[in-house]
């Protein structure tokens, strides 16, 4: 099936097998490989993109299904060597040991913060529960997302 | 472009990020029993293409033989589900599913043998064996405690656990025609390359392994797997590149999990609370097919069962059986958290029969020097610690508050770490900078962090002119691998005396060592190191827990403290960050985690979320306490990524039982127990 879809910026347009679920398509196709496969269960949540701006775990759909949207992978995130402020803020506090995980917690961070610009401990929690992280325990990751908050209220970028 | 920047970027590069033309992709078709006759295997590759055996490498090998060997794939009969029966290849990886269907097997179901004591009276599960015994082994001496005034014995069992990095396991193989290049998800870049040449009967020169930004592993990525073999097979057989990728419910059925130990143990102590001595017996489980590690696992467990107390009487039955589950496989602590439950649990049931404090029943039998236990293992002085770690962990303070549903728990431990020779560092100056090769390299730890550290402080240059390369047994002689709690301890001296090195060469050419020097030549050095001894590198670590646990059994962790020696912290942010994500282990390893199979075999927890691998809102905020007390090498190490998990089960079940009032003796640790009629 022929699909046109919008990917961190750039207009994509390419025919796919109908099964083929998007995160396949953004790996396999587009060779954006910082969008990560952990699981079977939709339970990691390592492959999240933004769709239109909202956090989703890229192997839940069908590439098809993302016809005529918007989408944002990692690599879509930094504006050419300036890092976003969570990415910034996942070095300065440590946020990630392997880094497999860190693609996904990011985007989710992302959404996470446009939703609420100062989430508390509890809100980062539950906020960030559909990503699963071995390395950490979760602290640092915490405390990245709440450096990030900060820096983006104190003006920074 | 330094690893985190590229990992925040998603610019890393993992085994299945990378691609090469002509690829194919590789589906393995798995055993549905976990014990079956194998009656007919139609089409795909099989046993009758590839017949070949696993060799014993990586964590705990001992280069031992026995009789039952794990072949490439089943034949005969099938000794675990998910068991390699067949493989098929296609371009991409929908079309080797897709041709998955296209074999058949077909199976006669017998009845598993799953669990490590039933293994011990069932049965053999291998044809041609008299019993499921694998090893049977007495360590220590057998004594009688004709002064003790109290005997306590109990019996403990922990369960089966999946190692569950977020990246599952992976293998890329490209045959040019007279070599194979591996790219693989590895802890121990030697190991595979060994791994592979005694598989398939090749010389080590035609393997050449790189190791691949690797996401996570936590044990069980050290070891030779059959699919790596069938990759390599297939990309000999089709001259093409052949690329696996595991699947999580793969890793959940056919990846090396860890744990699985049942042990009694009976102490002798007198009224006063010192403990005279200890007799035990374990059982490990060692799967389908036994290796180094599983038949070195019981007496590995046997010989740390005394911990950092002086107890000067030993006496344990080490046990491996043979059972139809994967492959057991070390898992963060590997035997070092089995020996801390079995003796910690002991500890505090010590303190409950003579009413007397468990801070101080662990005190009173603490030593003030260097202690041989009657195993052989030896400590230094472990009281003036323990005194430390209850006051920093503030023990008195959080048991003197009242408690209702509340509870609070304490441990303590040896961390023994791996320490086996030959791992290796390789420098080489060229053009002004310095590059710098390990045996063994990061799959989490930031090894570039501290090989960075250690050059620049002992060779005096600025850190920026180091760069640490990724693993390729191509660019170094030898090496061992990343587990064990070691790489601090011996990947660092091997860098240390390596960087002497340069600088020995440096004097030798110009008459004094300068750093200017020094990057203005081209030099190069490479250290393995030799084995070494030195009781210091035994280290010492406490944990609290306090929990609240409600009326239907759900625990609740409010507070998890470390309080570890680490030596000398060689980034103490990276040590911490090691602390807060074992001791999330070491919880859910206790209250979430766990393989759990029905009676006929059938993996019941089989998604990752299943098997128990905890979000962030299950978990607590973590107090990370170290104390630095040098070792005696030059720059000062000692061991820290397995001592929460061998440190926090302990603590965590004393705190539940202390809340609930129910003794504990299992883990992973179901709700129904704490709240079923036997309270």
């Amino acid at each position: 099936m022929k699909i046109s879809v919008n990917f961190n910026g750039r207009n994509v347009d390419a025919d796919v097998e109908p099964r083929k679920l998007l995160v396949d398509f953004i790996r396999d196709d587009l060779h954006l490989t910082g969008t990560h496969v952990g699981c079977d269960t939709s339970s990691c949540g390592a492959c999240t993109i933004l769709l239109d701006g909202v956090a989703v775990k890229s192997c839940t759909m069908f590439a098809v299904q993302a016809n005529n949207r918007n989408i944002t992978t990692i690599e879509g995130l930094s504006k050419g060597d300036e890092l976003h402020r969570l990415q910034s803020a996942f070095i300065e506090e440590g946020g990630l040991q392997c880094g497999y995980c860190t693609p996904g917690m990011i985007m989710t961070s992302a959404w996470l913060l446009s939703n609420n610009a100062a989430p508390t401990e509890k809100e980062i929690r539950n906020g960030i529960s559909g990503n699963l992280c071995r390395c950490t325990g979760y602290d640092s990751i915490i405390r990245s997302i709440q450096k990030a908050s900060s820096d983006r209220r104190g003006g920074r970028k | 472009m330094e690893a985190t920047e590229r990992f925040v970027r998603g610019q890393g590069r993992y085994v299945g990020d990378i691609e090469l033309p002509g690829m194919l992709h590789l589906a393995i078709i798995r055993s549905k029993y976990a014990r079956a006759r194998l009656l007919r295997v139609e089409g795909g590759i099989s046993g009758r293409d590839l017949s070949a055996v696993i060799p014993d490498v990586g964590e705990g090998a001992r280069g031992e033989s026995w009789k039952i060997k794990q072949p490439v794939f089943a034949t005969g009969q099938v000794n675990y589900l998910g068991q390699p029966v067949a493989a098929v290849y296609a371009d991409n990886r929908y079309l080797a599913e897709d041709l998955m269907d296209s074999v058949d097997v077909s199976y006669e179901p017998m009845q598993p043998v799953l669990d490590e004591q039933e293994a011990m009276t069932a049965e053999p599960i291998h044809p041609g064996l008299n019993s499921n015994v694998a090893t049977d082994q007495f360590i220590g001496k057998d004594f009688e405690a004709k002064d003790a005034e109290v005997v306590l014995d109990d019996a403990f069992k922990i369960g089966r656990i999946a190692t569950d990095p977020i990246e599952t396991r992976g293998i890329l193989v490209n045959y040019d025609g007279s070599r194979l290049n591996v790219w693989v998800s590895t802890q121990a870049m030697f190991s595979i390359r060994n791994g592979l040449c005694a598989t398939l009967g090749l010389p080590i020169t035609s393997v050449r392994v790189m190791q691949a930004d690797t996401g996570g592993a936590f044990g069980s990525k050290s070891a030779m797997y059959p699919e790596y073999a069938i990759a390599a097979f297939v990309s000999m057989k089709t001259h093409r590149p052949v690329k696996w990728l595991e699947s999580r419910k793969e890793h959940l059925t056919a990846s090396r999990p860890g744990r699985g130990v049942s042990g009694s143990m009976k102490l002798f102590a007198k009224r006063d609370g010192t403990v005279i001595g200890l007799k035990g017996e374990i059982i490990v489980n060692g799967g389908a097919y036994l290796d180094g590690l599983a038949r070195f696992s019981p007496m590995f467990i046997g010989m740390q069962l005394t911990g950092p107390y002086a107890i000067r009487n030993g006496y344990v039955r080490a046990i491996s059986v043979v059972t139809n589950t994967p492959p057991l496989g070390p898992y963060r602590g590997a035997g070092r958290p089995e020996a801390a439950f079995f003796r910690e649990r002991m500890m505090d049931l010590l303190a409950d029969e003579l009413k007397l404090d468990p801070a101080e029943i662990r005190i009173k039998n603490a030593t003030d020097q260097v202690f041989t236990n009657p195993f052989g293992m030896r400590i230094i002085g472990s009281r003036q610690f323990m005194t430390e770690a209850f006051d920093s962990l503030e023990y008195y303070r959080l048991a003197r508050e009242p408690n209702g549903r509340r509870g609070v728990g304490i441990s303590c431990f040896v961390l023994v770490p791996a320490l086996m020779e030959g791992e290796s560092c390789k420098l080489k100056v060229d053009n002004g900078r310095i590059k710098a090769w390990l045996g063994g390299n990061s799959h989490g730890q930031a090894h570039e962090v501290f090989v960075r550290k250690l050059i620049g402080s002992t060779l005096d240059v600025p850190t920026g002119v180091v760069d640490v390369q990724p693993g390729d047994t191509d660019m170094i002689t030898s090496g061992v691998g990343v587990w064990g709690s070691r790489s601090a301890i011996v990947a660092g001296y091997a860098t240390v005396l390596a960087s002497q090195m340069l600088k020995e060469k440096v004097v030798k050419t110009k008459g004094l060592y300068t750093p200017e020097y020094l990057l203005a030549g081209n030099y190069e050095a490479e250290v393995l190191n030799e084995k070494f001894d030195d009781p210091s590198l035994n280290s010492f670590g406490a944990n609290l827990v306090t929990v609240e646990v409600d009326e239907l059994g759900e625990v609740t962790v409010e507070e998890c403290r470390s309080y570890y020696d680490v030596g000398n912290a060689l980034n103490r942010e990276m040590v911490k960050g090691q602390i807060a994500g074992g001791m999330a282990q070491g919880i859910s390893s206790v209250l979430y985690e766990g393989l759990i199979f029905a009676k006929d075999g059938t993996l019941l927890t089989d998604s990752i979320a299943s098997a128990g691998v905890p979000p962030a809102r299950e978990l607590p905020h973590f107090v990370t306490g170290i104390t630095e007390h040098p070792s005696s090498l030059p720059h000062g190490a000692k061991g820290v990524g397995e001592a929460p998990t061998i440190g926090v089960p302990p603590a965590l079940v004393r705190a539940i039982e202390k809340a609930t009032g129910v003794r504990i003796r299992n883990i992973p640790l179901h709700p129904e127990v704490l709240i079923g009629p036997e309270k």
